[in-house]
């Protein structure tokens, strides 16, 4: 038990919270851009799923930037199909989005069985590429937390450089641009932009096109990095978490980041005690980010509900 | 009346349109696709035990549609019929494993346990809603996670042989397990189950209070209010409900003919395919058995397709996705219309 405790409040550790939360903080902001435009995307684990394979095979032949471009791509180009099916086809999104999964997680394997040959299972016998790192070895030099910050900070993707920034960047665009206006607007009450003279159903369109690019990276990031190659199903549920996520972030690009940090930190913990504590079952080790979902889904629903009648609505 | 041809044909034009869609995926990936195509369309009808497999897809097809058709219809997106699956499973798989099992009891036992454990596990998401405003679409989904997790722990850590390493229960007992209908098929009691719900189902959404409060509250749910139904409370009930059929549908999965124990991950994504089911036939009960068994023989044509030929049986995905996409749009027939003007004309020119 020392033992686990020990390992938690290490460098390391923390490095590794770091790698496990990318790709899901990527996803969440997708899940948040749609949400905030009115469109629930259910279809996160499946762009995550589309892109990843599609990264990888790309990454076969072409350098690892034209890799994850096809993979953004990839879920941008899902992004537009939904929004054709459900603002053009008048489809229901979450069935829509449920399309999208289904399509995925078979696809995928058909996909792969063609582009190896038969193998339905994993894309091993492809030469993929990796992202590069982003190496800071100048950190080393700073003195007393130089080591420590050096081994948090340094080895990590360019893809989780990106996530963070874009944080930032999301935020500014959401609450300082008019471009985020709308795309708030649209989402909380659409016959006012509507009457403003904004064209609700080509906001909402860009807004799940976004949603799809960040899910495409997400896809990339987990097939390029955090794993090398595509294996079947290998989002495991990553897309539901982030769809969670934006919810217990508050839709908020921060809350986002807060929140993805929270599931990369149970994603981490899994690790640790699956390596040191043998005998505890595996199972319900990968449990614990769900019900922690759950838990803290629950309890931010309820804490809204409250301040909404706090308001007196 | 003139509704439901429109309903009709839009289904058959949706699985037209994926049909030539399968078929255009198929030359271009088999080395014989005309056999390949031949095989999806044909294969399941080829002998008596492809018949069965058939049968039994469609028995659980058409419990897992029900249960999405019931949550759907109160307007309610609760996903969480897969987890609702696995923990009715194990509820009968403990019975069937429990001195219970070797009893005349075995059955109707395994059945019930399974139904009270999917309806535990139906109500979780529906309470969490209906208290806190819980997004009941991501709490179901993370719900069919623990429990898929969970319940393959289980299976692994404790139903097992001990230190066997295996990932499935030793078989259950002859009286916990479905007898065949049909000898030397898998057709067994699952169909029957299936159909009497279809008609529990469609008697109560139709022909009880309840049923006509649910269908209110799922139309508009404001309306309702209005009418003084506690919505709140139907929803709860719905969720609960459709729980129990998924539970049932738990127990029919390892009690039956195919399984006879519980296995890891043993549904296959099958109860996620409700959802499917239910799109097409628009949450109606008394249509889920039809699309089941349609639906059913193409997923068992691509299962032999992907056995037989070189073409994957995965590809039949697309097929699924397409159907649900083009059931869920609403657009018109293209020619409809210019048919319409045309008899029109010729009204006129009377």
């Amino acid at each position: 038990m020392m033992d686990i405790i020990g390992a938690v409040f290490s460098v390391t550790f923390l490095a590794m919270v770091i790698r496990q939360m990318t790709p899901l903080l990527l996803a969440t902001l997708g899940g948040l851009i749609a949400d905030l435009s009115g469109a629930l995307n259910v279809a996160l684990e499946g762009m995550m799923l589309i892109s990843a394979l599609t990264a990888v095979l790309v990454s076969v032949h072409y350098p690892w930037y034209v890799a994850v471009l096809a993979g953004m791509s990839a879920g941008s180009a899902l992004g537009l199909m939904m929004a054709f099916f459900h603002l053009r086809m008048r489809a229901d999104i979450i069935l829509v989005g449920f399309a999208v999964n289904i399509v995925a997680t078979g696809g995928t394997v058909f996909a792969l069985s063609l582009a190896t040959g038969g193998d339905k299972g994993t894309s091993i016998n492809l030469v993929s590429k990796a992202i590069p790192a982003v190496n800071l070895p100048f950190l080393r030099d700073i003195p007393v937390v130089g080591q420590p910050l050096h081994g948090m900070l340094s080895g990590h993707s360019v893809l989780t450089w990106f996530a963070f920034a874009s944080v930032f960047g999301l935020w500014f665009f959401l609450y300082r641009m008019r471009g985020g206006l709308w795309l708030r607007a649209v989402g909380e009450y659409p016959a006012a932009p509507a009457a403003a003279g904004i064209k609700v159903d080509t906001v909402r369109m860009w807004g799940l096109i976004a949603s799809g690019a960040f899910a495409g990276l997400a896809g990339a990031q987990l097939a390029m990095f955090n794993y090398v190659g595509f294996t079947r199903d290998m989002t495991a549920g990553r897309g539901f978490i982030a769809l969670g996520a934006v919810l217990l972030g508050a839709r908020h690009p921060v809350g986002a980041c807060v929140a993805a940090l929270l599931f990369g930190f149970f994603d981490a913990l899994s690790f640790v005690i699956a390596t040191r504590a043998q005998n505890f079952p595996a199972e319900l080790i990968q449990a614990m980010p769900f019900a922690v979902t759950i838990v803290a889904l629950i309890f931010f629903a309820w804490r809204a509900q409250k301040a909404k009648a706090l308001r007196g609505a | 009346m003139t509704q439901f041809y429109t309903e009709l044909s839009r289904a058959l034009l949706a699985l037209a349109v994926a049909l030539v869609v399968a078929l255009l995926i198929i030359i271009a990936t088999s080395s014989d696709p005309a056999n390949a195509f031949t095989q999806l369309l044909t294969a399941p009808l080829t002998s008596k035990r492809t018949i069965g497999y058939w049968m039994d897809d469609v028995a659980k097809l058409t419990l897992t549609g029900l249960a999405f058709s019931l949550v759907f219809q109160a307007r309610q997106f609760s996903m969480g019929v897969q987890g609702q699956v696995y923990i009715g499973g194990m509820f009968a798989a403990w019975v069937a494993l429990s001195p219970l099992g070797t009893t005349v009891l075995a059955i109707p036992l395994g059945l019930i346990a399974g139904m009270i454990g999917g309806a535990a596990y139906g109500f979780i998401p529906g309470y969490a809603k209906a208290k806190f405003g819980a997004n009941e679409i991501v709490s179901s989904l993370m719900l069919n996670y623990i429990a898929i997790k969970v319940v393959n722990w289980v299976t692994r850590a404790h139903l097992a042989p001990e230190g066997s390493g295996q990932l499935m229960s030793p078989p259950f007992p002859p009286e916990a397990t479905f007898p065949a209908l049909v000898s030397g098929t898998r057709l067994d009691l699952g169909l029957v189950i299936a159909l009497v719900m279809v008609i529990v189902v469609w008697f109560t959404l139709y022909r009880t209070r309840w049923g006509l409060k649910l269908r209110l509250v799922g139309d508009n749910a404001t309306f309702a209010a209005y009418a003084g139904i506690k919505s709140n409370a139907v929803m709860i009930a719905a969720m609960t409900a459709a729980g129990a059929i998924g539970g049932l549908l738990g127990s029919v999965f390892v009690q039956g003919r195919a399984y006879g124990k519980i296995t890891e991950n043993f549904d296959g994504n099958l109860a996620f395919e409700g959802i499917l089911i239910a799109i097409v036939a628009k949450n109606r009960p008394l249509a889920v058995p039809f699309v089941a068994l349609a639906y059913g023989y193409l997923r068992q044509g691509a299962q032999l397709m992907g056995n037989r030929t070189d073409v994957p049986n995965e590809m039949i995905a697309v097929v699924q996705a397409l159907v649900i996409l083009l059931v869920a749009s609403s657009f018109t027939i293209p020619g409809r219309r210019a048919l319409a003007r045309l008899l029109r004309r010729k009204e006129a020119a009377q």
